[in-house]
């Protein structure tokens, strides 16, 4: 069974029979309803916490996917404009009381000009010397603020004293002490990364973005300017990551440089997408669905207490007591590994994964074979 | 007035003049035949013109517009397109959205993109694979998709980089169909390759160029009997 010399129709391949978009959308529909009812019917401050971070992980990964997904640029600097937003938000808020959602609006031109700058420079460079570019200019930025101690406060970072109650016409819409308004902001934002990267890919820019994708000189030679679409998707892209700063700020209540600029953030931004499935609407939101409940659970240890509980290790033996002790250390280990093993072993994603073997299960062995597979040459 | 003007055009890199003194020019509705050795600067020359490389000294002259140094996507706007000898189709999208992709540098709306390419699609026989990866097409439909999207950008001159290298014969027949329906439609095309017979069908004129210098020039019978060109090729007789 040789899978790549058979030619599938694309719809097959991306997992898109007729009538999808409408059954997606009711789908869509119906999980958002869910989702917006969802703090009325779960209590527990913890469960919204997941939410939050969920949703906080889909927006930050979708909005990375323009720029790395559908451009194929791969920066892996994404937490400067996550930081920058962050920072001028709560700087604003904390020195001069500018209240958050003014500040969000600085935090945005911030991010556009960092955007611009950035891209100026690093779209240069092609390829793996782009990535290396991204991460030496988010680092740049890294180091500045945390060594600009007058302004931003260094290391020592900036901890948010007391958010301003949200009025709306001499009315208290929230005092965002529970975590409830929090995490109708978080599912906004989320939404909004997800409609975005749908209007891009049905848009001509995502068709440009694409095509500079798979090949830059032959988009060139069609009439697409490739510096320019980089530059307006990476602007795209750094304006939402700095929402998401934005918000991280606000509800965290506390950055500095080593939460909010580090070369961490870039990668977590980069592997859910990567995980989920790159360039999709839905991959993402997928790949947060892996990353956040894996990372969590590993950080709580679960894993241990797991083969506990299952009975494969006493919690009284000499290996219990290593495991109860340093699994809970391992857990970035562990992330890598499996990350290491979704990247070698699905290479389109959790999401495109999926979509692979339903469209195996759609279509039995015992199908007529195409009868394209004659004149079918190898990759040329 | 030609289309085309190629005036004491130059390139080099670093002490390599890969094009050193090329006068030629294109007049509308022809086929301008270019041929050379291997290393002798045709597709240099095809990236000088479509803006890839900024010629080190000359003048390229379009519709009267001077276009050196232009990007290659103001020239392609201009009305100039190029296919490339090793074709680059835009794999993981379809073949539609291959030639959407150059049909959208005539219009915004995806839709009459869409339409436009379709029927790109159709003239050429390829409506057939529009849904399929551009990636896992055959060498022949490569070729011919590389057509159909420069073709979509509605051009007034094309410029084919070996669209018949590595073909059969009965899909190099169906390239020298389609050029020469290229022809009937009033487009221009410069035409680099290698498969002489090809040449001297189409051609109106032919173009020989070896180590980066202009050989010859004329109608395809006086070039290949030219001495100098088969000195080029084969070696010198005397030598032998």
């Amino acid at each position: 069974m040789n899978g790549a010399a058979r030619l599938r129709p694309l719809a097959e391949i991306r997992g898109k029979p007729r009538g999808f978009a409408a059954t997606g959308m009711v789908a869509v529909l119906l999980v958002t309803a869910g989702l917006v009812a969802f703090p009325r019917m779960v209590a527990s401050p913890y469960a919204l916490h997941l939410m939050i971070l969920f949703f906080l992980s889909v927006a930050m990964g979708e909005s990375w996917n323009i720029i790395g997904g559908y451009c194929g640029q791969y920066s892996v600097g994404h937490a400067a404009y996550f930081g920058v937003g962050s920072y001028a938000t709560l700087m604003l808020l904390q020195y001069r009381h500018v209240a958050p959602w003014w500040g969000v609006w600085v935090a945005i031109v911030a991010a556009l000009i960092v955007s611009l700058v950035i891209g100026s420079i690093c779209f240069r460079l092609r390829g793996p010397y782009f990535v290396l570019a991204s991460i030496a200019v988010a680092e740049i930025i890294r180091l500045i603020v945390l060594n600009w101690k007058q302004f931003t406060n260094g290391a020592e970072g900036i901890l948010l004293v007391d958010l301003p109650p949200l009025e709306f016409g001499g009315r208290v819409l929230t005092d965002w002490l529970s975590k409830t308004p929090f995490y109708y902001l978080s599912l906004v934002l989320g939404l909004t990364t997800l409609l975005v990267n749908y209007v891009v890919e049905h848009s001509k820019l995502g068709y440009c973005l694409q095509a500079i994708r798979e090949d830059q000189d032959a988009a060139h030679s069609l009439g697409i300017s490739p510096p320019f679409y980089k530059n307006v998707a990476l602007a795209i892209s750094a304006v939402f990551t700095a929402l998401c700063g934005v918000f991280y700020g606000l509800y965290i209540g506390f950055i500095d440089p080593a939460s909010v600029l580090a070369v961490d953030l870039s990668v977590q931004m980069v592997l859910i997408c990567i995980i989920g499935g790159i360039a999709t609407n839905f991959g993402p939101v997928v790949g947060a669905l892996v990353l956040v409940p894996l990372s969590e659970a590993l950080r709580a240890n679960l894993l241990s207490k797991l083969l506990f509980s299952v009975g494969l290790v006493k919690e009284s033996s000499r290996l219990g007591g290593f495991l109860k002790e340093n699994l809970a250390h391992a857990h970035v280990l562990i992330y890598g590994i499996l990350v290491v093993v979704v990247i070698l072993f699905m290479p389109d994603g959790v999401l495109g994964f999926a979509k692979k073997l339903i469209a195996k299960a759609a279509r039995p062995l015992s199908a007529e074979p195409s009868p394209l597979i004659g004149g079918i040459d190898g990759p040329a | 007035m030609a289309l085309l003007e190629i005036n004491h055009v130059f390139k080099f890199f670093g002490g390599l003049a890969a094009n050193s003194d090329i006068v030629c020019s294109v007049e509308k509705g022809m086929i301008l035949g270019l041929i050379g050795p291997n290393g002798s600067g045709k597709t240099t020359l095809f990236n000088c013109i479509t803006g890839y490389y900024p010629p080190s000294k000359g003048e390229i002259i379009f519709n009267g517009q001077r276009i050196n140094g232009l990007e290659p996507d103001r020239v392609c706007k201009l009305g100039m397109a190029r296919t490339w000898q090793k074709v680059r189709p835009l794999a993981k999208l379809s073949v539609l959205e291959n030639v959407m992709v150059g049909a959208l540098a005539r219009t915004n709306s995806l839709k009459v993109a869409r339409h436009a390419a379709m029927e790109q699609l159709q003239q050429m026989r390829m409506e057939r694979r529009a849904h399929f990866p551009a990636g896992g097409l055959s060498i022949g439909e490569r070729k011919k998709l590389e057509v159909a999207r420069v073709l979509a950008t509605k051009p007034e001159l094309i410029l084919l980089d070996e669209v018949m290298g590595g073909l059969n014969p009965a899909e190099s027949e169906e390239i020298i169909q389609l050029i020469i329906d290229i022809k009937k439609r009033g487009l221009t095309q410069m035409v680099i390759e290698h498969d002489m017979k090809a040449i001297m069908r189409i051609s109106d004129r032919v173009v020989v160029l070896n180590s980066g210098e202009k050989l010859a020039e004329g109608a395809p019978q006086e070039v290949v009997r030219n001495p100098a060109v088969i000195t080029a090729y084969l070696g010198d007789a005397n030598l032998a």
